[in-house]
């Protein structure tokens, strides 16, 4: 044992140096969130509650194609659709059963008319599950609940639909290469300013 | 002080003396108890915010009303008796321990004159009563019917029985350098000395009992009856409700009575050193409950501070530790000092 050895043993500087460790982390900055009284804004493009979006008239923008639910991969998005006048498709029912959602987002990518979004509202526990089963209703409520400011980055950077035109045979269905996937953004982003 | 009161009321005599120390053991009651209370959310808010949390917050500002809701919440909680449990000890167990917690603070001066029974064999008597104790922890380790809690108790029954030995012996150099086991008077010796504080002459004795008074008191390093990563809580695992409360409470009054020996024998207790008080004359005129305090609240926070920096002993390593380490130096310690005391 040399004597470097026998000085730290006896003098105990590695518990020291333990200790001053702990003395220091004393005065440090704490990092708990007082989380009821400080909430954290989420971050941009935050997959949150669910929610439809309006047209102007104040009706949602679903056409009921039923793209959103045929990707869920959950299977907790139900669509029912009747014919209306003019032969006009008339969405009579859109549900999200939100307890039974992964929150993947695969319905947004899929919607063709940004009908469908998901917000930046993370808090909506209830006592019953009846709550949490997302009607038509609810659903264009939480569109209301979404800030404007939120709405704006959130469709101008994260939303991403797989397809956009579905005129013409040919270009039918048919999924957007990335470079025009970057081109509609830019077209959106310019519709925002 | 509050004798003369008394004796100006009218009452007189045996019955004046009688009801000036119950007036007395009520103040020290009250006062322990609400250092309990506080003591506890002052070890979370120092373990939180080394952990770089902030502790209680909720209940009243800064969670300062904490303890209250703790006091309120254990008082009125369930008290489960397990079914194979042996009913009398189980519930003799908590007493038992926080009697002998409770029992020790008669003898401890807080300041000058402030001492509920000024017997000549304190320090003695101190050591007597923390090592009953143990038996309440073993009691309940023993009637709770619990694999968990009996190891619990068997460890703690080892660790006392080693610790003990090394505790009292570290005070042995005390004793022979202020020739007295009063603890006022081992307090008036080292005003004697220009250090005035054992601590100084003591430094291995003082280590000693700083080491033995963790293991004393069942506290991290060395909280192995406890321990709640391997025993869940150790000996007071069946225990809930007030029984567990009253654990808790003699787990720190046991803390405070060891810190307050600690201060009285190799701190200078209620009085600061001579040196200090030559070069700020002024420091003389702050009560010595406030220095008493003070030095106190010091070991308390070294309490906590150990807890959040070291993890617990191997109970190998405890024993060895205490048999091979503690008790030869506290042995050492005697012989240097009696020789001093001898020759010089």
């Amino acid at each position: 044992m040399g004597v470097k050895k026998i000085i730290k043993t006896v003098f105990m500087l590695e518990i020291l140096k333990g200790m001053s460790l702990t003395f220091r982390a004393l005065f440090r900055r704490p990092v708990t969130r007082q989380y009821p009284k400080h909430k954290r804004e989420p971050f941009a493009g935050f997959r949150g509650l669910h929610a439809l979006t309006r047209r102007p008239d104040g009706d949602a923008v679903c056409v009921g194609c039923g793209l959103c639910a045929a990707i869920c991969p959950s299977q907790c998005i139900k669509i029912y659709t009747s014919e209306g006048a003019d032969h006009k498709k008339v969405v009579d029912r859109y549900e999200i059963e939100v307890l039974r959602c992964l929150y993947c987002g695969l319905c947004v990518e899929a919607c063709p008319f940004k009908a469908v979004v998901m917000t930046d509202i993370y808090e909506y526990s209830s006592f019953t599950r009846q709550e949490l089963y997302m009607t038509k209703d609810k659903l264009l409520a939480n569109w209301d609940r979404f800030s404007e400011k939120r709405k704006k980055t959130y469709f101008g950077s994260f939303w991403k639909p797989l397809f956009t035109d579905f005129s013409g045979s040919d270009k039918q269905a048919k999924l957007q290469d990335v470079s025009k996937a970057k081109k509609h953004e830019d077209i959106y982003l310019e519709a925002g300013k | 002080m509050i004798e003369s009161i008394i004796s100006s009321i009218g009452i007189g005599g045996f019955a004046g003396s009688m009801i000036a120390l119950l007036i007395k053991i009520a103040i020290v009651f009250g006062v322990v108890m609400l250092h309990v209370a506080y003591a506890t959310y002052f070890e979370r808010k120092v373990i939180g915010h080394i952990q770089m949390r902030l502790g209680p917050m909720t209940v009243g500002p800064h969670g300062i009303l904490q303890p209250v809701a703790d006091g309120i919440k254990s008082f009125f909680k369930e008290d489960v008796i397990p079914s194979g449990a042996d009913k009398a000890i189980f519930k003799l167990a908590p007493v038992v321990s926080v009697f002998a917690a409770l029992g020790c603070l008669a003898v401890v001066p807080f300041f000058d004159g402030f001492v509920l029974a000024n017997i000549n064999i304190g320090l003695l008597y101190i050591f007597a009563m923390s090592s009953l104790s143990a038996y309440g922890i073993v009691m309940a380790g023993w009637s709770s019917n619990s694999k968990y809690s009996f190891l619990g108790g068997l460890r703690s029954t080892a660790q006392v029985i080693s610790y003990e030995v090394a505790l009292g012996l570290s005070l042995v150099g005390v004793m022979i350098l202020s020739e007295s086991l009063n603890l006022t008077e081992i307090v008036n010796a080292q005003q004697k000395y220009w250090h005035g504080m054992f601590i100084i002459p003591q430094f291995l004795g003082a280590f000693v009992f700083m080491i033995a008074a963790f293991a004393e008191t069942n506290r991290a390093p060395f909280d192995l009856p406890e321990a709640e990563s391997e025993l869940v809580a150790g000996f007071f695992v069946e225990y809930s409700g007030m029984r567990f409360a009253l654990f808790y409470m003699a787990e720190y009054i046991g803390m405070l009575v060891m810190s307050s020996i600690s201060v009285l024998c190799f701190m200078g207790g209620w009085t600061l050193p001579p040196f200090i008080l030559e070069v700020f004359p002024s420091l003389a005129a702050v009560p010595g409950l406030v220095w008493f305090l003070f030095k106190i609240y010091f070991h308390v926070f070294v309490y906590y501070w150990i807890r959040s920096t070291l993890p617990r002993f191997r109970y190998d390593h405890l024993m060895s530790l205490g048999w091979k380490v503690l008790i030869p130096l506290a042995l050492i310690n005697i012989v240097i000092t009696a020789l001093v005391k001898y020759y010089c």
